[in-house]
């Protein structure tokens, strides 16, 4: 196990050092001076120079790249070039809303798309089966910010049973987090569904069955457990995309989160802040496959031994 | 921090020349004030508040004018300050700041976002920056919508020569910790919006020295004669003199009727009034200043009443909004306009007569009325009519014959081909006005291919002057066309590629006159010529559109789109 850990802190490393340089290179690829934008159309050539050499970036590059990864060892992404704050504290600052939206979000869809799930694969080819395929198909299918300006239209001016937009109290999660789980309930009631299907004519379900189990039981702990592993899978991947993926929701709803932070930063080419909000992006997308891979091990002893 | 009210009064009692009674009557407000405080802590206020509130409201129209004609009268007043110092008084001035009890709170629907409290640096002339930090900070000198500039922080200021001007502060503005407002938090204040090289210090460039003789006078020397100062003056937040210090700008103090309760720059921003305020208190509270980017939920939040207040939303959202009995819209004239530049250093543009055909190609009334109902209007100058300086214009009158005809003179009977350089989000309506502008070029042969950027890469052409034409919005924000036609037409800034050492001479002249009327016979004379030779078209000037629950009354529209809650109160 120890071997394990080590050699997974091994290539989480490497895909740590991969980001940082990925997004190194190309936010300085791309066309824009951060200075000029910082300073707006106002300021005259010899103070965007000044001001790009007190930001370093007057240096050669592979000088400037060095200096990035030392300061990353350290933690220590300087200041971001918009906000008055060390880059990172704005990224940790935003990582709390993003991890409260994201982890409302995928509760409320796993608490949705198991019962259906589960309701429509012991159903096959029924009503019931039918309804919630081409209700999950439509979850998937609807784009977030249409959803999300309906829901405001609806919920917020028409009925006024909840706050529009903004992070004031719980009440503003309700409707971004409603939101992001929509698509999420279509994806893994479909999964649940299959899963669960192929596993039920498996021989070890009708030996349970035969055995004298109850229906409940046989589900559960038979037949459901066996299925978890894609669906585990999935719910990790997931989750690591709505930590910097949530652009589209957050900005409807004014939600202060990671992803809507990223945008603005690469809009205003603010370097520090964008390389210290991918690194956290990356390492919080690390830590969830890791801990998904760790579950193997608990849902599936043959895992365990390799 | 509180003021003790006694200590307070018997600073204030030597150091204005004011009739003895004032200062009983101010110590006897104090006293009714801070009783009524505590009557609203016990739930009186409900009872009190709105008794107090319409018999405070005249008098606040003006609280500064009170310490103006308090102020001893400078001595030897100029032609530049001859205006503002000696106008006439206002029924209001004699009134004092009256015992407001602040009640209430406004939330405020910011139209962009606030990155900084910081108004001094990177920041230092962006509208929703000052609209934030002014109900915190204050400047010396404010302006009215009439143009005219009335005291603020500085109680008086004369102009004894060209290159010379001193202002004296009041004596008894207090920053909220309680210290005094002195010259020396001028000084570092300037000084530090002259060290960050933001866009604010470019407005100060002729400075040569500030100097103190004493806690409240300041005295700022210049290079050349400086006709621009006072409107500087209007942009230059003051902060303690220690706002140098790290972390300063998070919650950042200063002399204005509203206190920095938090603030984070993803979450709200949060006020509540500084009962200690020279000017008396605030009408209102507690502020709170949000910013969502979604229109959809920017009018569902005012529909509902979320939010109190916003403004600049799309045009098209303003016809529902109107038939809403709960909500009012202001609309007021503003600093910021749509134009259009021609590359004049590159072919076919070297010639006036192309420049001014795609100028008659345009049917302005009709674009104006089908996209900009509400939000902009025909624009007749180079600069918007609310600026100083501004001076009407013959409109280019809509012929596309007539522009054929230019063309065919210019050497271009078939039209040509070239591309318009943009940004989106400029202004409102800016992807339909590029669409329907585009049309009406290619009616008269000339097509233009529309060039959609990030805002980052449009910058980047821009000010590398790598672009054929250009269509963006700008804002006149000191309200002086100093900061509008010396920055972009003078031949040394060299932004769009024209070149006129006539019109360099008069805007050089109009920038370092001290003689405000012969500033502005010499940029009517720029507009003329920048008009007439067109390197730019100046088809609409926009309106500041405020949208507000009906609640909120005392509000004033400002040209600047940047709206003071200072003497708004809210009856719920």
């Amino acid at each position: 196990m120890a071997a394990y850990i080590l050699r997974r802190l091994g290539y989480s490393t490497f895909v740590l050092w991969g980001a940082l340089t990925i997004v190194f290179a190309s936010i300085r690829l791309a066309p824009g001076d951060p200075a000029q934008l910082m300073l707006g159309t106002d300021a005259s050539a010899q103070d965007v120079a000044a001001l790009r050499q007190r930001l370093g970036l007057d240096r050669p590059i592979p000088i400037q790249y060095g200096r990035y990864l030392l300061d990353a060892l350290r933690l220590d992404f300087g200041s971001s070039l918009r906000l008055d704050q060390p880059a990172l504290q704005a990224v940790a600052e935003r990582l709390g809303a993003t991890a409260q939206l994201a982890a409302s979000a995928m509760l409320l869809a796993v608490l949705v798309s198991f019962p259906l799930g589960i309701w429509a694969a012991l159903r096959p080819r029924s009503i019931v089966d039918g309804i919630v395929s081409v209700l999950s198909l439509l979850g998937q299918s609807v784009p977030g910010f249409w959803l999300g300006i309906m829901f405001i239209l609806l919920f917020a001016r028409q009925l006024r049973w909840l706050p529009s937009a903004g992070s004031e109290s719980w009440l503003h999660l309700v409707l971004p987090a409603v939101t992001l789980a929509l698509p999420l309930v279509g994806v893994l009631t479909r999964l649940v569904r299959s899963g669960l299907l192929d596993v039920l004519h498996e021989d070890y379900i009708r030996t349970a069955r035969a055995k004298g189990l109850t229906p409940r039981s046989v589900v559960s702990r038979h037949a459901l457990l066996n299925t978890l592993i894609p669906i585990i899978t999935l719910i990790g991947l997931q989750l690591g995309h709505l930590l910097g993926g949530a652009v589209i929701v957050e900005t409807v709803f004014a939600w202060p989160g990671v992803g809507r932070l990223l945008v603005e930063a690469i809009t205003n080419r603010d370097y520090p802040l964008v390389q210290a909000a991918i690194l956290m992006v990356t390492t919080g997308f690390i830590l969830i496959n890791f801990l998904v891979d760790l579950s193997y091990g608990y849902l599936d002893p043959r895992v365990r031994l390799r | 921090m509180v003021t003790r009210w006694w200590d307070d009064s018997s600073d204030r009692r030597p150091a204005t020349s004011a009739p003895p009674s004032r200062p009983d009557r101010r110590k006897f407000l104090k006293l009714a004030s801070s009783l009524l405080a505590v009557g609203s802590a016990t739930g009186l206020a409900a009872a009190c508040a709105p008794a107090a509130t319409p018999a405070s409201k005249p008098a606040d129209a003006k609280p500064t004018e009170a310490a103006k004609a308090a102020a001893p009268a400078p001595t030897a007043a100029p032609a530049v300050q001859a205006a503002p110092a000696t106008a006439a008084p206002k029924p209001a001035e004699v009134a004092k700041p009256a015992a407001r009890v602040p009640s209430g709170e406004i939330k405020v629907l910011l139209p962009t976002k606030t990155t900084t409290l910081d108004p001094h640096g990177a920041q230092s002339v962006d509208t929703i920056t000052f609209t934030a930090t002014r109900h915190v900070m204050e400047t010396l000198v404010n302006r009215e919508a009439d143009g005219r500039f009335v005291p603020n922080l500085a109680a008086s200021w004369e102009n004894p020569d060209p290159t010379t001007w001193i202002f004296k502060l009041r004596p008894d503005a207090r920053f909220h910790d309680g210290a005094k407002v002195t010259a020396a938090d001028f000084k570092a204040s300037l000084e530090r919006v002259i060290a960050a090289k933001g866009p604010q210090a470019p407005l100060w460039a002729a400075v040569d020295g500030i100097e103190t003789p004493d806690e409240g006078t300041v005295r700022i020397v210049t290079k050349t004669p400086s006709g621009t100062l006072l409107a500087s003056s209007t942009l230059l937040l003051i902060a303690p003199a220690r706002a140098s210090t790290e972390g300063f700008f998070a919650k950042p103090i200063g002399s204005g009727p509203f206190k920095v309760v938090s603030y984070r720059e993803d979450a709200d921003l949060r006020l509540e009034a500084n009962t200690d305020y020279w000017g008396g208190p605030p009408g209102l509270q507690n502020m709170t200043f949000r910013y969502v980017p979604e229109v959809a939920a920017r009018v569902t939040a005012l529909e509902t009443g979320e939010v109190d207040f916003t403004w600049q939303l799309p045009p098209d959202q303003l016809p529902a909004l109107r038939r809403n009995p709960d909500l009012k819209i202001d609309e007021a004239p503003s600093y910021s306009y749509y134009f259009i530049w021609m590359n004049a250093s590159r072919p076919p543009f070297t010639d006036a007569k192309v420049r001014r055909a795609l100028a008659h190609a345009l049917d302005v009334d009709t674009i104006a009325k089908d996209l900009l109902a509400g939000v902009g209007k025909r624009a007749t100058a180079p600069i918007p009519e609310s600026v100083f300086g501004y001076a009407p214009q013959t409109p280019y009158e809509y012929s596309p014959d007539k522009a054929k005809q230019l063309l065919a003179e210019a050497g271009q009977p078939n039209g040509f081909e070239t591309s318009m350089i943009w940004n989106p989000n400029s202004g409102p309506q800016d992807r339909e006005l590029v669409q329907a502008m585009l049309s009406y070029w290619a009616a008269i042969g000339v097509r233009v291919r529309s060039q959609e950027l990030e805002r980052a890469q449009w910058l980047d052409n821009l000010i590398k002057l790598d672009w054929d034409m250009d269509f963006q919005t700008n804002s006149v924000t000191t309200g002086d066309a100093d900061f509008t036609l010396n920055r972009l037409y003078h031949s040394r800034a060299n932004r769009n590629g024209y070149k006129n050492p006539e019109l360099d001479k008069l805007l050089d002249e109009a920038g370092s006159s001290t003689d405000q009327q012969r500033r502005a016979d010499l940029y009517a004379q720029a507009n003329k010529i920048i008009w007439e030779e067109a390197p730019g078209i100046f088809p609409f000037e926009l309106l500041g559109s405020y949208v507000y629950r009906k609640s909120l009354s005392g509000f004033v529209p400002p040209p600047s789109q940047t709206p003071s809650f200072n003497n708004v109160t809210v009856q719920r």
